[in-house]
């Protein structure tokens, strides 16, 4: 019988240590630098510009305008940091998390901006808006 | 052959085609002929251009909606083996109401799937195509409708379908 030519590898080989990652045994592979992972927001930063709304090929942003800023839905992101690049005050950024699984394509892990957070945030406009009045009023009064 | 050849050889044989030369910048210098036979020739020029290199390259075509009329560019890679090649896009216009174009697949047996292509997205029609099957749309697409039309026979707006963003569907309620 002929010897297979591979036979010599393949033996070597059993006695070398396996080359795995025993995932979730071991910790990850770790990232590289500047690893494209999960999209973060910061509200307070966001001017409401709507340039990410523009440049986002996915449909992840939706603009709120009552509040002047953007929610996200980061179940279609395709992680391609367009966003990232054009947002003028770095309102957003990549983070290194990337286990992002879930059962739910709603979950909150993946929004930004949820509905009670804009209600909220339209309430404190709104009281921030009455404090300033009543401070013109008041100084309407002293004049 | 080059391109001041290939263009002086075709002027000749096409007096009334258009042909003009576009040249690239950097980074990559090149030099493409375009010409704009009637259709009434296009089938002619075709074999014209076959005999001139027998070893012709043909690559795509490349339907548009012009609005009054079909567009069809048919882009090819000349005499390649000769080192640096002639880059030719050879096109053509037809009437939306009489959208018919003589098949080159006599000519160049590999346009047929590019033919097959345009007769189910733009509605061209090509005469004496070996197989005018459709290609890519699913065969429960209705008839009549041209995807990539911009007009009436285009797409309807309610064949789109968007899956839509959670803040909007729980604002306005699922579509
Ligand atoms: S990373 Fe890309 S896909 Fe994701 S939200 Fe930003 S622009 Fe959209
Ligand atoms: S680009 Fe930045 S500042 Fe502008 S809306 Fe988006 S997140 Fe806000």
């Amino acid at each position: 019988m002929k010897v297979p030519p591979t036979l010599s590898t393949v033996l070597g080989n059993l006695f070398k240590k396996p080359a795995t990652n025993p995932f979730p045994v071991s910790e990850p592979v770790p990232v590289p630098e500047g690893f494209r992972g999960k999209l973060v927001y910061d509200v307070d930063k966001c001017v409401g510009c709507r340039l990410c709304v523009m440049v986002c090929p996915a449909g992840v942003i939706e603009y709120v305008p009552e509040v002047r800023k953007v929610t996200f839905w980061l179940g279609r992101c395709v992680f391609c940091q367009q966003c990232v690049d054009v947002c003028p005050v770095n309102a957003l950024r990549m983070s290194d998390e990337f286990l992002l699984a879930t059962t739910d394509k709603y979950d909150d892990n993946l929004r930004w901006l949820k509905e009670d957070e804009v209600e909220e945030l339209k309430r404190k406009l709104e009281e921030q808006k009455k404090a300033k009045e009543a401070a013109k009023k008041a100084a309407e009064k002293k004049e | 052959m080059n391109v001041d050849e290939f263009v002086k050889v075709f002027g000749e044989r096409f007096p009334e085609a258009e042909v003009r030369v576009s040249e690239n910048k950097m980074p990559h210098p090149k030099r493409r002929v375009w010409v704009e036979v009637e259709r009434e020739k296009f089938h002619d020029a075709m074999k014209f251009i076959r005999e001139l290199d027998p070893k012709a390259q043909f690559s795509i075509i490349i339907g548009r909606d012009a609005g009054e009329t079909l567009e069809a560019k048919y882009h090819m890679e000349l005499f390649w083996e000769e080192g640096e090649s002639i880059s030719l896009i050879i096109g053509t216009s037809v009437p939306k109401e009489d959208p018919r174009l003589p098949t080159v697949t006599d000519v160049f047996p590999s346009a047929l799937p590019y033919e097959r292509e345009n007769q189910e997205f733009l509605g061209f029609v090509f005469e004496g195509i070996p197989d005018p099957r459709r290609l890519f749309l699913p065969d429960d697409f209705p008839e009549g409708i041209y995807p990539l039309r911009l007009d009436e026979t285009g797409i309807k707006p309610e064949m789109v379908k968007n899956a839509g963003h959670p803040y909007k569907i729980r604002k306005e309620g699922a579509k």
